[in-house]
């Protein structure tokens, strides 16, 4: 009965786990252990590696890439908004929500690996600063629980039956959540200019 | 007799370049007396000393990007099947448009209102300059791409990819909004700030009239 269960709700076991190790950490102090740790790593992506280095050296290159990072970020907003959008029945209404999700989910894969990928080099050429910065953590929370959310429990559960058996109502929850959390990483990410 | 005709046609454009840059010249100094006018008043300087306000109207002009351009690329991506290729390319056209106008009129709104906030150094900033031409290429490309979509006979809705004439406006459309974009990313660096600036075409294509009038 018990590997029933497990086996049914895979990822809601997961998420339970995923939430408790989070408590765990936070209860222990775990996070605030690990945090000065960090900085010899930030210190070397600014002051070491190559991508800090052509980040501080040449400002033209430094404001293109964050120019990418925006075209990234604005693609991402378009695929999500118009695939939750979806969810939510507000817009392609005459289209099948599975269609519209399946259809986005790889613009949006590509869009994401190109926005991490500029973020880095966006935030190796200022890591002293924003090691510094709650703001930063936040974003790097957000997207990380975006992430997770997207791969691990919005995908698959879209993936794994028609829409109309999963529910209107966790159709919406999924859509808001998800609206909420890349939102979120986009807003903290202009925050962090403003720093 | 060639030399002639070289030599007179050489005369003929350095005099357009000259009464074009006297034209442009008093567009330049037009546009500055315009901006510091703006700027001289109460709800200008309101704008860019609050904190909140500035902070607040420029991310709201960034965070729009996600829905106006967000939408846009959508369609120019399906136009080139890139995405949701087993969908109709007028219908999502169609379907995207509505938030498209409603994520552009909120970026327009704050764009000038941001201009507002500091109107002369937008006005002497060749990245804003460039902007504004690259943003009328853009709309006129988009005027273009609706007709020519309205004008096809839809045959090709069903189609992967959309006809050559659709997906070269699509290509072209995703270029010129890279570069509005690329633009308004480099507005705030000051590399081509008037004072830093000696180069006489740099200066004539800034807007930059104190300096120019004091070489």
């Amino acid at each position: 009965m018990l590997g029933n269960f497990l086996n049914n709700y895979k990822s809601v076991v997961g998420l339970g786990f995923v939430v408790l190790a989070v408590a765990l950490v936070e209860f222990f102090e775990v996070r605030a252990a690990v945090y000065p740790g960090l900085l010899p790593f930030f210190e070397w992506l600014k002051y070491s590696s190559w991508i800090g280095y052509l980040g501080i050296t040449y400002g033209s290159v430094y404001a293109t890439v964050q120019a990418v990072h925006l075209v990234s970020m604005a693609i991402i907003g378009g695929t999500v908004l118009v695939a939750d959008l979806r969810l939510l029945g507000i817009l392609l209404k005459d289209i099948p929500s599975e269609t519209i999700t399946k259809g986005t989910h790889q613009c949006f894969k590509y869009s994401l690996s190109a926005a991490i990928a500029t973020g880095i080099f966006c935030a190796a050429g200022v890591a002293d600063k924003v090691y510094y910065m709650p703001v930063f953590w936040i974003k790097m929370l957000a997207l990380l629980a975006g992430s997770c959310f997207m791969f691990f429990i919005k995908q698959p559960l879209l993936n794994s039956r028609p829409h109309k058996e999963i529910g209107p109502w966790m159709l919406r929850m999924l859509a808001v959540a998800s609206i909420s959390i890349w939102f979120t990483v986009a807003a903290t990410g202009r925050w962090i200019g403003f720093s | 007799m060639r030399k002639d005709v070289y030599s007179s046609v050489k005369i003929i454009f350095r005099i357009f370049i000259l009464r074009s840059k006297g034209s442009i010249g008093v567009i330049n100094e037009l546009l500055l007396q315009f901006a510091q006018y703006l700027e001289a008043q109460e709800y200008s300087q309101m704008l860019v000393s609050g904190y909140y306000s500035w902070n607040w109207l420029e991310a709201t002009h960034v965070l729009t990007l996600m829905i106006s351009i967000g939408s846009l690329f959508i369609i120019d991506f399906r136009m080139l099947g890139w995405v949701l290729p087993g969908v109709s390319a007028t219908t999502i056209a169609d379907r995207l448009h509505k938030p498209m106008i409603i994520g552009f009129s909120i970026m327009f709104i704050t764009g000038i209102l941001l201009v507002y906030a500091k109107p002369v150094e937008n006005v002497q900033s060749l990245w804003f300059r460039i902007k504004m031409i690259l943003l009328v290429l853009a709309f006129i490309n988009a005027w273009v791409f609706n007709s020519r979509m309205r004008a096809a006979d839809g045959t090709w809705d069903s189609a992967r990819v959309a006809p050559k004439p659709l997906r070269t406006g699509a290509i072209i459309s995703l270029f010129l909004w890279c570069g509005v974009v690329a633009m308004g990313r480099f507005i705030p660096y000051d590399w081509v700030d008037c004072p830093k600036v000696s180069n006489t075409a740099l200066l004539w294509a800034s807007g930059c009239v104190e300096q120019l009038n004091a070489l």
